[in-house]
């Protein structure tokens, strides 16, 4: 662009950039600056915008009051295990939709797409009911069954929350991957079939690889995704150690009584993770969030 | 010498020697895939829309689970006794009926001219539901009351934050494709609302609007608005310390709505920013040539070229805005009593009465209501291109 920027747009340009700053971080701001006040701090008129007396006291709270630890190692575990699969399934399935002739192709496609605009609200009382253990009677009684044959009751377990989050991200899984296989250039797999590597081979030993930034990127998206679900670890994981961090941070209020600082602590906590991962895969998410959304 | 007739190999003897056709070798690599969304997906709406047609509590087992028909839409739409009669008002019906007729005629019209049929379906819609629902029969009430506070709960806050959100969202993404040494810290803050839990969120909201130590009272008091809403508004919603923003109805909607455009302007303005990248950057070098305004440039070029981006971002948001749940959960619950329950947090509060039932019912509204709204929007994009 040649167009000189006057010193008035200038200002004005760097003026919104501030208050976009600010838009975007004084929440989470003051969040942590609350949670290093001191409880009879925090209910003391005019307020206070630095603490007077830091204090980590909140954050040992938040481990003393709930079991936190525990919370965040479930929030890991499912995270971590709904991402790992998700990426697997969403990998293959790109690599059949990207670099496969099939027929049907895009009917397949456009269908993963719309199951992304199912409202997961719906699936809250079925899903309900099928991980609490479903009859299966045409089954049951055949002769190699002794039984009614049900499904396993997978509330309060991983696989409870395992299972949604994966079929839940799996849809923009599929649809990043899928466009970042079709960018590889058709040669290198076919030099690599040449060299007597099988297909899926191939998949495994060329092109993810040289996908590399696609998988992070998906992997992140669905991660942030699971991490941050919240309305069926509430309803499927009720026992208190079987909380993911969301959830758990909502048990720190009781009946009436408000403990800001410990919650703010907490919640403080549970939103690191996710800012090192923004701060270290910016470009990433970015990419990805906008090569699922404008395809789609 | 025996001359075996050649034979296709077969899939299983295909799979053995690992040599199978493109299309098989796709069919077996999409199907983990598939079959997830088939068992998280499919099933369960399949599953939900039987239900809805079953009497069930978990609390109540000796009831069992009797097939009640249409009994739990009858209920949400006329309440438990359907009072609703034609003849009752027959004059204002049957008038409000010969009016629908013109207007469907205008529709199939319009989907030939293909300009203003969004318009013209959601206007049948709501004479429809008039016609329905507000003129209800003798001593007939508007069904399930909770359930159709929540719909207009639900619909407000679709109507606001979508708007909002794109409001707040394209500015975003127009700052954030600016180049500056603050880039990287102007990324953070696009990408921080959305990558934080919406329980997170209405938390940290409901920290920023309470009522007697926020810190958004406390900077409204520094300008001096305090003593002006003290004046200006109603006695019930303002304290001697501010706003009563959670405590009250209007208040409190108006804070949730904020809460929700906050965190979902993030992903509008990424969706956005996207649409902007792939703008050919000549378009505008061509427009400076022809000496246009910086004015001029965003209408002519940025805002007709990013109207896909735009397409897709509407999709998404009003479907996340119709299950709003989160964020009202973790400031409200629904509060002041149930005055802003959304549809989301009514069928998670049924469920978790266990009246598993109704609660299907509900979901299966809310599921044909996300349904009909992306249908309109898909036909809408399609039809006006």
């Amino acid at each position: 662009m040649t167009e000189r920027i006057s010193l008035a747009d200038r200002v004005f340009l760097n003026i919104a950039l501030v208050l976009v700053i600010i838009n975007g971080l004084f929440p989470a701001s003051w969040l942590m600056i609350t949670s290093f006040k001191r409880d009879a701090e925090l209910t003391r008129r005019p307020i206070t915008y630095f603490p007077e007396h830091l204090t980590f006291d909140n954050y040992v709270q938040v481990f003393t009051k709930n079991p936190f630890d525990l919370f965040l190692r479930n929030s890991l575990i499912v995270s971590v295990s709904a991402t790992i699969i998700c990426v697997l399934f969403a990998a293959l399935a790109g690599y059949a939709l990207g670099r496969l002739r099939l027929p049907g192709r895009r009917i397949i496609m456009t269908g993963i797409v719309m199951t992304s605009m199912f409202p997961a609200l719906v699936l809250l009382v079925p899903l309900y009911r099928l991980f609490s253990g479903v009859n299966i009677p045409w089954l049951s009684g055949l002769w190699f069954f002794p039984d009614v044959v049900s499904t396993p009751n997978l509330l309060n377990t991983y696989w409870a929350l395992i299972i949604p989050y994966v079929a839940l991200s799996l849809p923009i899984a599929t649809l990043i991957l899928t466009s970042f296989f079709q960018l590889i250039p058709k040669d290198l797999e076919s030099a690599a079939t040449v060299d007597g590597a099988t297909r899926v081979g191939a998949l495994f030993r060329v092109i993810m690889p040289l996908s590399a930034p696609g998988i992070v990127t998906a992997s992140i998206i669905v991660f942030v995704n699971s991490w941050n679900e919240f309305l069926l670890a509430l309803t499927f994981n009720t026992s208190l150690n079987m909380r993911t961090v969301p959830v758990g941070i909502t048990f720190y209020q009781g009946e009436f009584a408000f403990p800001w600082a410990i919650i703010s602590a907490a919640v403080t906590l549970g939103i690191i993770p996710l800012v090192v991962l923004i701060i270290f895969f910016q470009r990433r998410i970015i990419s990805g969030l906008t090569a699922g959304g404008v395809k789609g | 010498m025996i001359k075996t007739p050649y034979k296709k190999p077969g899939f299983w003897q295909r799979l053995r020697t690992g040599n199978l056709t493109e299309a098989q070798l796709a069919v077996l690599l999409l199907l983990p895939a598939l079959l997830t969304l088939a068992v998280v997906m499919l099933y369960p709406v399949l599953n939900v829309l039987w239900q809805s047609l079953h009497f069930e509590r978990l609390n109540q087992p000796f009831r069992g689970t009797p097939f009640i028909g249409l009994e739990n839409f009858q209920k949400i739409l006329w309440g438990q006794n359907m009072t609703w009669s034609f003849t009752h008002l027959p004059l204002a019906r049957i008038i409000g009926l010969l009016t629908l007729i013109p207007a469907w005629l205008m529709m199939k019209r319009s989907l030939i001219d293909r300009r203003s049929a969004l318009l013209w379906t959601f206007s049948i819609i709501i004479i429809f539901g008039v016609l329905m629902g507000f003129m209800p029969g003798e001593g007939g009430r508007w069904g399930d009351a909770r359930f159709w506070n929540a719909f207009n709960v639900t619909l407000l806050i679709i109507a606001v934050s979508v708007t909002g959100s794109f409001m707040l969202g394209l500015p975003l993404a127009l700052l954030a494709n600016v180049k500056t040494r603050l880039k990287w810290l102007v990324r953070l803050a696009l990408l921080l609302p959305w990558a934080m839990p919406r329980v997170f969120t209405g938390l940290t909201f409901a920290w920023l609007f309470q009522s007697d130590y926020g810190v958004i009272n406390d900077l409204l008091g520094r300008v001096g608005l305090n003593r002006v809403f003290l004046q200006v508004l109603p006695a019930s919603v303002v304290s001697d310390y501010g706003i009563l923003w959670l405590a009250r109805e209007v208040p409190a909607i108006i804070a949730e709505n904020i809460a929700i455009i906050w965190k979902s302007s993030s992903f509008v303005g990424l969706i956005l920013l996207a649409g902007l990248q792939s703008i050919d950057k000549s378009l505008y070098e061509a427009a400076l040539v022809d000496g246009a305004n910086a004015w001029q440039r965003f209408w002519r070029i940025t805002l007709p070229l990013l109207r896909p981006a735009i397409a897709v971002a509407l999709i998404f948001r009003t479907l996340t805005a119709i299950q709003a749940f989160d964020i009202p959960f973790a400031m409200t619950n629904g509060g002041p009593g149930r005055a802003l329950e959304t549809l989301g947090l009514y069928i998670y509060k049924t469920a978790n009465g266990l009246n598993i039932g109704y609660a299907a019912g509900l979901s299966v509204a809310l599921f044909i209501l996300s349904l009909s709204i992306t249908v309109l929007y898909l036909r809408w994009i399609y039809t006006d291109d």
